[in-house]
Parts: structure tokens; sequence; C-alpha cells
């Protein structure tokens, strides 16, 4: 998998998952239906950045700043993923958005000094198997790398991508006599 | 005679290095643990699956040490799809042979991981939420994984970053009227803005725990995780000790104290006795102020319970307040005992019935109102609750407002039928 390169949309500190990047009053009567990915792409961020839904292109980036997406259910990490973000770096966040955003295929990097790194509309690199971002200057900032395992799920596009390839291998050999 | 030389070690590290087959584990080292239990609720079932047919899971490696439990959507409402989930996840685990299935109305997962003997010291638990924590008070761990705990019955384990630890001591003791939620509340005022309990697993210690009940003891860590905080734990104590042989059935278990000289990340200590009670203002779960900041605002709605604040000890000081008071008529106050347990041991001690004399609504075990399932709220309603939210939309209208305290503010506000300081009434009451 290339290294995500992509323009960033830049977002401040404490900022909220579930009463900023999407809404919870609207997602509460789902909870248990398959995702419904049109209507998380329409709220995503809209409350912070009107233009975003609209405007939002596969692959971009969103830079977060201190305590990034606090009080987020899945549906956040969801909603960023189907709006086709490639990677979020953040200043810090909770281990608990990092998991859930991986669980659903979206990387988190925690990169100290990426705030203040780089402007909105800025194109950046960042690859979370080596936590190496590269800013719009040439200059370099080091994120911890992802384990392996994280990058295996990351680069399947989540966790259960990953064990459904995992559990058809298994049976794949089993059937072989393996 | 071996010394052994190996580094100190924190409550969290040792619990988790003896998870994965080690003796020691370095803080930011990503490693798989095998639980000793994943708790999972209801409310994200169909997801999960539809996750486990895609994956082609026919059966799970170990059915004893799922927890399966029906607390969010008690008492399927109408309308809902709730009725569909709680029938397929009872099918489900029948099949599979989960013999810990509780149905609606056993109560929260919290409530029932410590009543029933599964948190014991040293345990290793995977759960769908940040504010289990609270089976820290029985030296079990929990680690939060959303809804990747499918993944983790799946695989009977898991990746983690093992996390760093915080320490936070308590001396003195609580004032008159003053509760355990009060302190959380106070700690998140001082800790979240900067974020220095992140990631972490935070113990307590300190000698103002003793003075303080193991109900208490939950009610610190079912909040925790508002700071960013990953999870929390204490030392068992010997009051914990007896409360596990009582509910073991056998099953192992091992103390487990932190090492001297281990290392945490932030150190502080409070004062029991300079806490005061407090109300945590909208939205910003960090928002909390003395209570006569709040004082006099016009309420709507007043709720008691939850995973913060739905145990024995709460509801008694609930009644403390209400025996022999009325909820003011504009009001409507729900009481949600957190478990089946606690329901049983309220309604023997009368507590139940004082509770509703005074005008108050008791609900099933459950979650109810505290995510907006029950008790919505219209435009502009104000509401003061014990839940863990308060931020716009969490219980209805965007334009509701939600106001978080202990037990005590609730109940006398929800007498007085705006926000009071409880203790003038509490003080009357214990004339």
């Amino acid at each position: 998998m290339s290294v995500p390169t992509g323009r960033v949309w830049k977002f401040g500190d404490d900022v909220h998952g579930d009463d900023g990047i999407i809404e919870f009053a609207i997602i509460r009567d789902s909870f248990g239906k398959e995702f419904d990915e049109d209507a998380l792409r329409a709220m995503c961020f809209r409350r912070l950045r009107p233009e975003f839904p609209a405007e939002v292109r596969p692959g971009d980036i969103v830079v977060g700043g201190r305590n990034f997406a606090h009080h987020n259910h899945v549906e956040v990490s969801v909603a960023m993923r189907a709006s086709g973000i490639a990677v979020v770096v953040v200043e810090s966040c909770d281990s608990g958005f990092l998991r859930r955003a991986l669980n659903h295929g979206l990387p988190v990097m925690i990169c100290p000094g990426i705030h203040g790194g780089v402007e909105d509309g800025q194109v950046i690199s960042a690859d979370p198997a080596t936590g190496l971002v590269t800013l719009p200057d040439g200059g370099a900032l080091r994120a911890r790398p992802f384990s392996e395992r994280m990058v295996q799920i990351w680069q399947a596009g989540g966790s259960i991508p990953l064990l459904e390839r995992e559990f058809a291998a298994r049976r794949a050999t089993q059937a072989q006599g393996g | 005679m071996v010394v052994s030389m190996a580094a100190p070690q924190t409550i969290a590290q040792k619990i988790i290095a003896a998870h994965c087959g080690r003796d020691h584990v370095e803080v930011g080292e990503y490693v798989t643990v095998t639980p000793d239990y994943t708790a999972c609720q209801e409310l994200f079932w169909p997801g999960h699956k539809r996750n486990l047919e895609r994956i082609g899971v026919d059966r799970i490696p170990r059915p004893d040490k799922a927890v399966m439990v029906i607390d969010h959507s008690t008492s399927a409402a109408m309308g809902s799809h709730h009725h569909e989930t709680h029938r397929t996840l009872r099918d489900w685990c029948a099949r599979q042979g989960i013999e810990n299935f509780f149905g609606p109305g056993n109560g929260l997962r919290h409530l029932v991981l410590t009543e029933r003997g599964f948190a014991r010291p040293g345990t290793l638990i995977f759960s769908d939420e940040g504010n289990i924590a609270s089976i820290g008070a029985l030296g079990a761990l929990n680690l939060p994984i959303s809804t990747e705990v499918i993944v983790a019955i799946i695989q009977d384990g898991n990746w983690i970053a093992v996390p760093p630890s915080a320490r936070i001591t308590l001396t003195g003791r609580l004032g008159f009227g003053v509760t355990a939620r009060d302190v959380i509340q106070t700690i998140l005022r001082d800790c979240s803005p900067d974020g220095r309990l992140l990631q972490c697993c935070v113990e307590f210690d300190g000698p103002g725990l003793a003075t303080l009940s193991l109900d208490d003891w939950q009610t610190l860590l079912a909040s925790l995780f508002h700071s960013g905080a990953y999870t929390g734990i204490m030392t068992p104590d010997d009051r914990v000790l007896d409360y596990v042989r009582a509910r073991d059935a056998g099953r192992p278990w091992q103390a487990v104290r932190a090492d001297p000289g281990a290392v945490y990340m932030t150190e502080l200590t409070y004062d029991l006795s300079a806490i005061a009670p407090m109300v945590t203002v909208p939205p910003d779960a960090h928002g909390a102020v003395p209570v006569e900041q709040a004082a006099g605002l016009h309420i709507d709605q007043a709720t008691i319970g939850f995973c913060s604040n739905g145990r024995l000890d709460d509801l008694r000081e609930a009644a403390r307040l209400l025996r022999g008071r009325k909820v003011a008529p504009h009001v409507t106050l729900y009481v949600t005992p957190g478990s089946r347990g606690v329901y049983v041991e309220a309604a023997k001690e009368g507590i139940l019935g004082d509770l509703a004399e005074a005008g108050a609504t008791i609900l099933a075990p459950g979650c109810t109102t505290c995510w907006g399932y029950q008790g919505v709220l219209n435009a502009n309603e104000v509401l003061i609750s014990t839940q863990q939210f308060n931020y716009q939309g969490r219980n209805g209208d965007r334009t509701s407002r939600v106001f978080l305290a202990g037990p005590a503010v609730v109940a006398a506000s929800a007498i007085a039928g705006q926000i009071v300081d409880p203790r003038p009434m509490l003080a009357e009451a214990a004339r």
C-alpha cells in the first residue's frame, strides 16, 4: 500500500466526536443497524466546517489538535472513513478513538508538532507503518509506528475484513488437508 | 538466592504481563493478551452478528468467557428494533453454549461483572465501554475496546498497547453532604483540559480510600474516562477481598499491587475534606462548578442511577433526602437501580417505597434515560442527572440542557424544583 499523501483539513483542540464530528441525536436511533454511510458522510464535520461534506475528496487527510475526537461513538470513525479520509494525524487523542478508527480501517497517528507544522489545504504524507509524517516544507515529524498487526488491520480495511481473509485462508488450508 | 532486577511495574503492567505469558511488559509496548472475560452489551449485537456471519465463525473458542448483557434497551419499546436484537442475541448465546447471558432487567454490565464474581482481583476483562473501569474497584482491569469486543470473542484475545499509569492519592474524609461523584467531577475539572490523564490507567491510592465505600470507589472509576484516561484501578483492601470471596465460586484470582518505584506519568493528591458539592454545567464533562454557582436554575427532570451512581449507597443517599418529602409538581424524577441486586436490596430496605411515595418513578435496571432511550427531553428543557454525559443532543432536543451531579444534589433539586445545595435539606433530615 502506498504512503497516504493528501490535502489537509485542519481542526483545532478538543474537537468533540459525538457532538462535533457527527451528531449523536441523529445516530442514536440507528444503533445496531447497518451504518448509513450516506447520512454519516452528510453530517461529517458539518457543524465545524459546513463545506466539508461537499468538498472533501478521497485521500484527504484530517489534522487535529489536542484531545481530538473525545467522546466518540464508532460512527465518528465510520463517518470520516466513508468521507474518504485516508489518515488522521493528531497532537493527541484518547486510546479508544485510535482503536475504534483502526477497527474500521481508518488509521490515526499521534504526532506531536503536527498542528503547527501544516496549514489547512496543504499537502502532507503520513505513513502509519513507519510513523513518518512529511510536511509541506520538506520537514519531517515522527509518530509512533503501528505494530505489525495494526498495519495488517489498516491495510485490510479494518479488523473484520482482516479476520474474514484469515478465516478464509484457514478454511482453504483445511480443505486441502493441510 | 537470585535477586530479580526487573524494573518496578504498575498494577496495569502486572495484570497485562500475566495475561500475555510474561513477567514484565514495558509501557507503550504492543502485546496480545488473553482475557479472563469479554463483556458485551446488546445495542451493537446486530452488527456483531453480521460480522460473525461474514467471517464465517460458527463456534467461538471460549463461550465460558463471554459475558453478554442486555442493559441499554431494557423493555424494548414500540417502534424500536431492539426486541429483535434481544431475541437473536438470546438464541445465539444458547447455540454457542454461553451460560453468562443476562437478559433485560439484570442490570448494567458493570454491576453484573462485580456482583456475580466475574471481576476479581488481577482479572483482565475486555469490554465495550470505558466506564466499565468501575470494576477496577475490585482490582480487575477493564480494557475498553468498543465494537471490537467481537474480535476478542472470536480470537480469545486481542492486541493492546500497554498504557502508561497515573496515580491519584486521596487523603482526608468527605465533608457532610459531599459524595464520591463530587470528587470525580472535581478531578475531571482539573485534569481534562490539559490531557494529563490521556491514555492512562489511573491508580487511586492513599488513606482517603478507606473512608469511602466500595460503591464510592466504583463511582470514582466509572467517570474517569471523560478525562481521556483509558481505564482505572485500585489496590484491593480487606473489604474487597471479603466481597470477592463471597462471590468467586471457587474461580481463581490474585490480588495485585504496584511495585515500589513504579513509574507514573502524573501524580496528584486530593484532600477529600476540601471537596464541595459540585454541578457539571453543559456541554463539557469537565465543566464542574460548586453547586451554589448553578443554584436557582429551574429544572424539568431529574434522574438518578446508571453506571456512575446506580448502586445501593447512591439510592440510600437519595432516599435520605426524599423520605417524607415530595418531588416538586413540575419535575419528573426517574430512579434507575444499577442492577437487579441493587433493586432487591433497595426494596428490602424500604428505599424504593420511600422514593415512590415521594413521587419518583422507578425504572427497570439498565441504562434507561442515560442515553436518551427513555425520558427524552423537549426543546429548552433542563435535566439534572447523575448520568455520564451532558453534551448537546444526548437526551433529546439539542436546545435541552443536562447538568450532572451526585445523588444528593439531584434528589434535593428534584424536591426544590430547581438546582440547590443539598446540605440544608440533609441537615434537616438528620435532625
